[in-house]
């Protein structure tokens, strides 16, 4: 199954879907834990694999999860596991635990349910663009389905019970993935970050807490879980999101209008130098395929589609070039990949 | 007994029989130490603290301490044993500290229409603030709908 996953990319990153040019996808996360047994951090290595092993069972055979596909984390390799946290299939701090653990998703990648995570349970759904409600629709029936065939811990006073209580309540996390590329270049991005904090809503790097900004994109989502409805939080999204990106197309406007010449230099040069350099770090793809998505999306480049430099976000991450390499790679081997690589799926031949 | 009292740049030394040392004594001891200080000092800055230090879950056999050192609960039931604690940090954290939003259907029906008339009744003040008479008035047909039943006529009541 992994193997199918290598090549092509998750449905999550067509480049379809409402404010497509700026929302690239939109995701949902339910935290769950079984009622009768201790949190993970608390649980035995006896406990941990009980809990994995009745989770899987259920899933296995629950109607909308039984075609999923699992894998248990233990039975693959570290670059396996990072390769699944770069498809956003896992957190990366599933990739990098340790126990009886596992995961189940989907041939779309629309799916992923995460057991043994920080909670038992944690049911995510990705979609492309902004699809907020489309997402929640998905997402509250699996975990309706689910639901019917295990024990959730749940209280009416706290909602669900999560292990860090941070998540308790809803256990709901909506986030937003924007590239905000043309706010970044005007320097209006510290400003959107605070007017985002006032409304309940957090900004991220691309893999969530604590990782580093690349590209211009950013992970926005709610903060609070408790005290909220599931519709209210999406409410909150739906109000706050279109804002941000109708500002960050404004800042676009005026780049094109007042500084047409530089803008069209700066986007023009990173595609030169995707489609000629030998050598490419991480980051340096990153950002320049974050100014060729510019160029594109205003209108200055017509020779690439946003869909495909939305794949070579992923598709040029480490663990994905060692992938398709067949074998582990040292950095600097891996530069020189990740210049043919995206040489060649920009067309260039030499 | 000897006793040095540093004073700024002056120093005073006092020489003392064993009663009157005694009785100074006293006035020592009625200082506060320095844990009474740092407890005070926790009870202000964070009072649950000293209150809950001596709690410990009943069914993992985590204690509130070990809880507020790593963020992380140990089983489903500390947010009962822990709930004197927990009520106000999740104030903090949430400005809430009371569930609205999905019910598990196993968890009763009393309680999925409580929590959806909850919910209702804020969509309700939205449409109102709003001046959508129209939705407000079908979101008020659906309350008094599932306010059929006799449990949630109670809620009503309570909440005005």
């Amino acid at each position: 199954m992994l193997r199918e996953l290598y090549d092509k990319t998750g449905d999550w990153l067509r480049g379809t879907g409402p404010e497509a040019d700026i929302v690239i996808s939109t995701r949902i996360r339910l935290a769950r834990n079984l009622a009768n047994f201790p949190f993970l951090s608390r649980a035995n290595t006896e406990q941990k694999r009980e809990i994995e092993r009745l989770i899987r069972e259920k899933i296995k055979h629950a109607k909308d999860t039984k075609d999923l596909h699992y894998i248990r984390l233990s039975d693959i390799s570290t670059v396996d596991r990072l390769f699944l946290m770069e498809r956003r299939l896992i957190s990366r701090e599933h990739a990098g635990g340790d126990g009886e653990r596992g995961v189940a998703f989907g041939r779309s990648e629309t799916v992923s349910v995460m057991v043994n995570e920080e909670d038992h349970l944690r049911i995510q759904v990705i979609r492309s663009g902004f699809e907020l409600r489309d997402a929640w629709k998905i997402i509250d029936e699996i975990d309706n389905i689910l639901e019917r065939e295990l024990k959730y811990a749940f209280s009416p006073a706290f909602g669900y019970l999560t292990a860090c209580p941070t998540n308790v309540g809803t256990g709901m996390r909506a986030s937003v993935m924007v590239h905000l590329p043309a706010l970044g270049l005007t320097h209006h991005i510290e400003k959107v970050f605070n007017a985002v904090g006032k409304l309940g809503l957090i900004v991220r790097g691309l893999y969530g807490e604590g990782t580093q900004v690349l590209g211009d994109l950013y992970q926005i989502s709610n903060q609070f879980t408790l005290g909220k409805s599931e519709t209210e939080i999406i409410e909150i999204m739906e109000s706050v999101v279109p804002r941000i990106t109708s500002y960050e197309r404004m800042a676009r406007e005026v780049l094109i209008s007042e500084n047409r010449e530089q803008l069209e230099d700066r986007v023009w040069r990173s595609y030169g130098m995707l489609k000629e350099a030998r050598v490419l770090s991480s980051e340096e793809a990153m950002h320049l395929l974050s100014q060729v998505r510019l160029g594109v999306t205003v209108g200055l480049i017509k020779d690439v589609t946003a869909e495909t430099l939305n794949a070579l976000f992923i598709l040029t991450l480490p663990a994905h070039l060692q992938k398709l390499e067949g074998k582990e790679l040292e950095a600097t081997q891996r530069n020189v990949l990740r210049a043919s690589f995206v040489r060649r799926r920009l067309g260039n031949t030499n | 007994m000897h006793l040095t009292e540093i004073s700024g740049n002056e120093k005073r030394e006092q020489h003392l029989c064993d009663e009157c040392a005694h009785n100074l004594n006293n006035q020592l001891i009625k200082m506060p130490s320095p844990t009474d200080i740092l407890a005070n000092l926790i009870n202000q800055v964070a009072p649950e603290i000293g209150e809950m230090s001596k709690t410990a879950c009943p069914a993992c056999g985590m204690s509130y301490l070990e809880f507020r050192s790593s963020g992380r609960l140990g089983c489903p039931m500390d947010y009962t044993a822990f709930k004197k604690g927990i009520v106000p940090l999740l104030e903090k954290m949430h400005g809430a500290s009371e569930h609205i939003g999905k019910v598990p259907s196993r968890a009763g029906k009393e309680l999925v229409v409580k929590n959806e008339v909850l919910q209702l009744r804020k969509e309700l003040d939205k449409a109102v603030e709003k001046e959508d008479y129209e939705k407000a008035a079908k979101i008020r047909d659906r309350i008094f709908e599932l306010s059929g039943s006799d449990d949630v006529k109670g809620t009503l009541r309570q909440d005005g």
